[in-house]
């Protein structure tokens, strides 16, 4: 593991969204019952989290640290 | 209260429905379920028969875990640091807490020596951030293995 962890190099942009696919699959399953229903929230859940999570990348990037 | 039953208040509002209350065997059919949940993720949908789930849940589960390792998450554990005062404390156990949501995932990562060190790159803390958040979502999905099983949810 140590040695994927040396090899294993991901930019935050792929790492929000490995983060946001499973997340969103998860709590779409657990909230939802049939195949259309979850597809239609994951999406939504999904596209939040991207949206969400660039919107706030782009307010943080005048304030680097 | 054995049976849902309908109450009828005077102001005209819509009527309550008292809770059900769960026979003590399917209640501990539920605790057990959701502790195999907790323990492997998805386990306590297998044995419930409910296959998608239980394949959504381990795989989704297990990837963050094993992502947030190898991005060199660091796993809270006794013994604390109560060096650094009161609410650093209560953050590392809190993220004890959160870590040993994955269950199996933890004691093994624990077992082999993983997570032992705050690795100095930012891919490090998305690793820690992973893996609290697997065992997150794994306690949820342990608790929606209990309802299953209690008859709350199909």
């Amino acid at each position: 593991m140590l040695l994927l962890a040396s090899v294993l190099e991901l930019t935050h942009f792929q790492a929000m969204t490995l983060f946001s696919f499973f997340t969103s699959l998860v709590f779409a399953f657990l909230t939802k019952q049939s195949g259309r229903e979850r597809a239609k929230y994951f999406l939504w859940a999904f596209s939040l989290f991207m949206l969400v999570g660039l919107g706030l990348g782009w307010l943080m990037y005048p304030f680097p640290r | 209260m054995g049976e849902a039953e309908t109450l009828k208040p005077d102001s005209g509002k819509p009527a309550a429905v008292a809770p059900k209350s769960v026979p003590p065997a399917l209640e501990a059919r539920g605790w057990v379920l959701g502790a195999l949940g907790w323990a492997i993720p998805g386990l306590g949908h297998l044995l419930q028969k409910k296959y998608d789930r239980a394949a959504v849940f381990f795989v989704c589960v297990v990837s963050l875990g094993l992502l947030g390792l190898a991005m060199g998450a660091k796993l809270y554990a006794p013994p604390f640091d109560r060096s650094q005062g009161f609410f650093v404390l209560l953050l590392h156990v809190l993220g004890f807490v959160g870590d040993l949501g994955t269950g199996a995932l933890f004691v093994g990562a624990r077992m082999m020596g993983l997570g032992q060190f705050y690795m100095d790159r930012a891919l490090g803390d998305y690793g820690t951030v992973f893996f609290l958040c697997a065992g997150m979502l794994n306690l949820l999905t342990a608790l929606d293995a209990y309802d299953i099983a209690v008859g709350k949810k199909g």
